[in-house]
């Protein structure tokens, strides 16, 4: 049975809908810091990339080892392509997330004053 | 499937369809995705655009259970001026999907039980009653309170009985005692059941695992039942301990041939061996003695644990209305109600639609085949109110993710023709695999919550 864009979407909506509050909430905090840094100025956001990625590579690769015990499964319980690509491609999609998500908060951490390196 | 309209209903359907005016279809509750996830926490997190038509038929939904809310949802979507009845006494609504998770220790209650008022449209008038008497001669319901309620259209989406009764010694009061299990009916018969599991995988003993002969529901449920316990005392390191016996009341254990294959190997190589044309037919709980109906004769056989699938059939009311198969094997298996196994019409009350548990068709007792008809019974509905031919086809699709232990699984999807229907081709239903697992475990229940708010 084919599931529509609009039944995905509804499906996965559905499957957010309990951490919906929490997700709100990370996304205005992250939208409030790059908005902040952004009328801010003066820091370079580059000098905030790398920790953010270095974050991001950790928390997908922890993400990989976690996932089978994060589904009451052990990776005896992974067979063949499928399964290992969703466990990699997930961790991936985790990395990515976690650094596009931390780059503002990296940034206000790490990153150089732009001017005065300028 | 074509069918044309009954005379017994013309006059209702002609008053109904007399109103609708197709002229001035516009889009109603159908904010789109900006629009919709603006409600963010509300009930309509997304809504897909959809054209209403408008009528006042009267409309009965009879079961709020998943087809029942299902069909509410999308003909309140559908709709605009029709007076749509719900009538269910529960106020509890259950996954019915996840009770083998609960019944092995992997979920607990709490996920599987929410709501109605989470679900129902507000639009919708719910008398909170159930149905005593189907009076489709007359176009009317009543409820065990009294309370006639006319109808143009009706739905029934009542479920099933699940029918201790037909064995004997069995009653619901049995589950979680005396090793009796029962994973069917509610979270209660659920979690009693894990506690019965629980104590024969780590006490060991004989087990016995049954399947009620005919139409039931998830009928793959047995047959998790047998391999989430089997997988646990493997875990536990109890396994030897266990003598696991599997009474199947044929001779094949799943309805689709492959899988019936794959399980005639599967079992055996696990150690649980298979009875064939083993029917439990009696139940001595304080002697703990099963009997079973074979073609030799009724055998007794003692056990430590037992898990017991009744036979199945339509709700008393449903069952002994003219609604109901008068004859032939789903008259002879549970009284199902009588539908056109295509169109999900009544096949003598054309302003009558099925889905769910209650109907008799050849396969199609789970949530997955839920998900299939209500949009084909309600497509058909709305056409049979439009005065348009009846155009939309179940072909039969049911799902079922078998798990085969905690950790593993096989999405199997197949037709009325037994076909395999993958709807991701992606993920073989012939071999075991982590991700139906996943699927099970983490998305289904949130693909059963968007089905019952009509989005899928």
């Amino acid at each position: 049975m084919a599931f529509s864009f609009f039944g995905i979407l509804a499906v996965l909506l559905e499957t957010i809908r309990p951490w919906l509050p929490l997700i709100i909430a990370v996304l205005v905090i992250d939208l409030a810091l790059t908005v902040w840094l952004w009328a801010r100025g003066g820091r370079s956001w580059s000098s905030g990339r790398r920790p953010a990625l270095f974050a991001g590579a950790v928390i997908g690769v922890a993400a990989f080892f976690l996932a089978p015990w994060l589904t009451s499964a052990r990776f005896s319980d992974l067979s063949g392509l499928l399964d290992w690509m969703a466990v990699f491609g997930g961790s991936v999609g985790v990395a990515v997330l976690a650094a596009v998500l931390l780059w503002p908060l990296m940034t206000i951490l790490f990153g150089a004053n732009a001017r005065a390196r300028g | 499937m074509l069918l044309k309209p009954f005379s017994g209903v013309l006059n209702s359907q002609a008053r109904a369809a007399g109103n609708v005016d197709d002229q001035r279809r516009r889009l109603l509750k159908a904010a789109g995705l900006g629009g919709a996830l603006a409600a963010v926490g509300g009930g309509t997190l997304l809504s897909s655009p959809a054209s209403a038509m408008r009528t006042s038929a009267r409309i009965v939904i009879v079961g709020a259970g998943a087809a029942g809310i299902a069909a509410a949802n999308r003909l309140d979507q559908s709709l605009d001026g029709a007076e749509i009845t719900v009538i269910d006494r529960r106020q509890r609504h259950l996954y019915q999907p996840g009770l083998t998770m609960v019944a092995t220790g992997i979920w607990k209650t709490g996920k599987v039980v929410d709501r109605n008022d989470r679900y129902m449209p507000r639009a919708v008038n719910w008398i909170q009653d159930h149905v005593a008497e189907f009076d489709p001669d007359a176009n009317r319901v009543v409820t065990t309170g009294g309370q006639v309620v006319p109808y143009d259209y009706l739905i029934v989406t009542t479920g099933l009985k699940v029918d201790y009764e037909a064995i004997e010694g069995m009653s619901p009061d049995l589950i979680g005692r005396e090793g009796i299990g029962c994973v069917y009916d509610n979270p209660e018969h659920a979690e009693r059941t894990w506690r019965m599991i629980d104590h024969y995988t780590t006490a060991g003993g004989v087990g016995l695992f049954t399947r009620g002969p005919g139409g039931i529901k998830c009928a793959g449920a047995p047959l998790k039942i047998a391999m989430l316990t089997e997988d646990l005392a493997r875990r536990r390191g109890t396994r030897e301990s266990l003598e696991m016996i599997y009474n199947s009341p044929g001779d094949g254990l799943f309805s689709q041939p492959d899988m019936d294959d794959f399980l005639k190997q599967e079992f055996p190589s696990r150690d649980i061996a298979i009875n064939w044309h083993h029917r439990l037919k009696g139940i001595e709980p304080e002697a703990r003695r099963a009997t079973f109906a074979t073609p030799d004769g009724d055998i007794r056989i003692d056990y430590d644990f037992i898990h017991v699938v009744p036979p199945m059939r339509a709700p008393d009311p449903l069952g002994n209305s003219s609604l109901a198969w008068q004859d032939g094997s789903f008259a002879a298996d549970g009284n199902w109600m009588e539908v056109d196994q295509y169109s999900m019409r009544h096949r003598r009350y054309g302003n009558v639609f099925g889905a769910g548990d209650c109907v008799g068709t050849p396969i199609g007792k789970t949530a997955a085949s839920v998900k299939a008809q209500v949009p084909v019974a309600v497509e058909n509905l709305l056409s049979v109110i439009g005065d348009r031919e009846t155009v939309a086809s179940y072909d039969g699709y049911t799902s079922c993710p078998l798990i085969t232990g905690r950790g593993r699984g096989i999405l199997v999807e197949f037709d009325y023709a037994l076909n395999m229907i993958p709807s991701f081709p992606f993920i073989s239903p012939y071999r075991e695999h982590w991700v139906p697992w996943v699927m099970k475990d983490r998305m289904l229940l949130p693909a059963y919550n968007a089905m019952l708010r009509g989005r899928i």
